[in-house]
């Protein structure tokens, strides 16, 4: 039924160009009020995945469904839609104010009141022709033009490229206001951050494929971290063998490498009957989560 | 101006469209204020009468045109070649930009996240650029009325606008078939190179087709046939070419939609 369908519903999503894959056979879907973020390395197909999803791009086949409706067939449920494309080109020659006034006319609302207001949230100079602005304001108006009749759903392809942190942060404040409000955020990204913080799922898709789709708590749970212990003396080479969820990487000098997946707090007693000199840990980055993707697979399989 | 895709797109054209009215308006006053020498100097005609044939047919001379009348004058100095040759680039030009202008530069994405149909996209751009070589038709008629008035030209202001809108059909053709070519291969410069050539290829039939007798069947397949075939200048518009260019940009332009509405738009 159309009242209670998902916000976005892809079954087997295939899209080729020629020989070249775009997409092979996605599926996901999106409930309504969900942040979900969509990851994957550059090129992995998410640019074309957003495009399928607003009919720029017709599927080769498999299908796709907003609020339970064929975008193909049903221009009216843009009016329910706001999207910022990754690659953003705006009207040069237009002011933001005129190209917000312009699409406002195309959405049939009477008024920019909404559009004046998220410029002025953002900082944004509304009445300079957009072709003098700075490619960060530039992503301004790409926001504001998404946000102005505040859509239900918002699709946005790697938003925050081009923004400064502050900007990043008032972007992230409005997401929330967004998602407050009940309206379901679609986001791209490249990198693991620019998401983890908005999100609560994530699908991740590599060389056009989807590789997992999982709440952003449980991703980074089962992922591998970085951990960089240096000691005053260098621990026999056994000493970390049996400490569940840590593996050694590498050593060099009197530093160890250790990849680290679940809890730390094994890894940290262990390290503790050391005399630790530096310790440094990194996040796990997209990369280390796809490799763990993989080796899972690959345990799976085997 | 910003209403919706036809008065945005008609709002985009006005610094071109004022050059394009200064250049109609400062030729037609050329080529009228040189009108008196030639209708005083009953030489020319003579010498016209001894032009080649091959120079008459591409100058839109006919046998046995009075070229220092006001009638013959305007046509082969004027709607023969020069005022359909203005309209055509300014056509062929506006009708290329029509979508490929906006896929090239990569606004079309973001246009079309608007509740606005590819189809409904495409008619306002079809009629932005009718709009366009309308107006400056007008400017021709205009400037041509007001010219002939000025030198003492014998010539109806219903003929002079029958010819100018003879012209503008035959522009708004050509800008038909651009529009397709943008549509469908979403390249301005694919769109501008195809059509024009086309345009090239169907003056020669028909100024060829003049001369050589194994061409002539074949005219009535060149627009440009049907442009000049009813001379619309000393006998008004004809019906059946008026009809007939006017289905060809139909087709033109409902090709444009079928192949704009199928295929996958392009990012820059």
């Amino acid at each position: 039924m159309a009242a209670t369908s998902p916000a976005i519903e892809a079954r087997s999503l295939t899209k080729m160009y020629g020989h070249d894959r775009g997409v092979v056979d996605l599926s996901f879907t999106v409930e309504r009020g969900e942040v979900f973020g969509f990851l994957g390395p550059n090129g992995a197909g998410k640019t074309t995945t957003i495009r399928l999803l607003l009919d720029l791009i017709r599927a080769t086949s498999g299908r796709v469904s907003l609020f339970g409706v064929d975008p193909r067939c049903n221009v009216a449920v843009r009016r329910r839609v706001g999207y910022v494309p990754g690659d953003l080109r705006l009207y040069e020659r237009l002011s933001a104010a005129e190209l917000c006034r312009y699409f406002a006319n195309l959405r049939g609302m009477r008024t920019i009141d909404r559009a004046v207001a998220y410029a002025n949230r953002l900082d944004l100079p509304i009445d300079r022709p957009i072709g003098s602005l700075s490619k960060g304001n530039r992503q301004k108006v790409g926001l504001v033009q998404a946000l102005m009749h505040e859509p239900d759903l918002l699709v946005f392809d790697e938003p925050t490229a081009g923004l400064d942190p502050l900007v990043q942060q008032t972007f992230y404040g409005l997401i929330d206001e967004r998602r407050a409000a009940g309206a379901t955020v679609f986001l791209s990204s490249h990198v693991l951050p620019e998401v983890q913080h908005v999100a609560d799922r994530v699908a991740l898709v590599r060389e056009g494929r989807l590789v997992d789709v999982a709440s952003v708590a449980a991703l980074r749970a089962r992922a591998f971290g970085r951990v960089e212990a240096t000691f005053a003396t260098l621990p026999p080479p056994d000493a970390f063998t049996r400490v569940p969820g840590a593996r050694e990487l590498d050593r060099y000098g009197e530093t160890i490498l250790f990849a680290l997946e679940g809890e730390a707090d094994a890894l940290v007693k262990a390290l503790g009957r050391f005399h630790v000199v530096a310790l440094d840990s990194h996040e796990a980055d997209l990369e280390d989560i796809f490799l763990s993707l993989y080796r899972r697979e690959a345990r799976d399989a085997a | 101006m910003l209403r919706n895709v036809f008065s945005k797109t008609l709002r985009d054209l006005r610094r071109t469209a004022a050059w394009w009215i200064l250049g109609i308006v400062a030729l037609t006053a050329f080529v009228v204020a040189v009108y008196p020498s030639v209708r005083d100097n009953p030489e020319l005609n003579k010498m016209v009468e001894d032009y080649p044939d091959v120079l008459k047919a591409f100058f839109g001379l006919g046998q046995d045109v009075d070229y220092t009348s006001a009638v013959g004058y305007l046509n082969s100095e004027l709607f023969s070649f020069m005022a359909p040759l203005l309209l055509l680039i300014a056509a062929i030009g506006a009708g290329a930009r029509a979508t490929a202008g906006e896929e090239e530069r990569g606004t079309l994405d973001l246009l079309l996240a608007n509740p606005l149909s590819r189809r409904r996209l495409l008619v306002d751009k079809l009629a932005a650029l009718v709009a366009e070589i309308a107006v400056l038709g007008a400017v021709l008629w205009l400037s041509l009325v007001l010219g002939c008035h000025i030198v003492g030209m014998h010539v109806s202001a219903a003929h002079l606008g029958a010819a100018s809108a003879a012209a503008v059909l035959l522009a708004i053709v050509y800008g038909a078939v651009a529009v397709f070519f943008g549509a469908w291969l979403g390249s301005r410069g694919a769109a501008i190179g195809i059509t024009a050539a086309g345009a090239v290829a169907a003056y020669l039939l028909n100024s060829l087709g003049e001369l050589v007798d194994s061409l002539k069947p074949l005219r009535i397949a060149s627009p440009f046939y049907h442009y000049v075939a009813q001379d619309a200048l000393r006998d008004g518009l004809g019906l059946d070419h008026v009809v007939l260019l006017l289905s060809v940009a139909l087709f033109a332009a409902s090709g444009a939609v079928a192949a704009f509405t199928r295929r996958d738009l392009h990012t820059p």
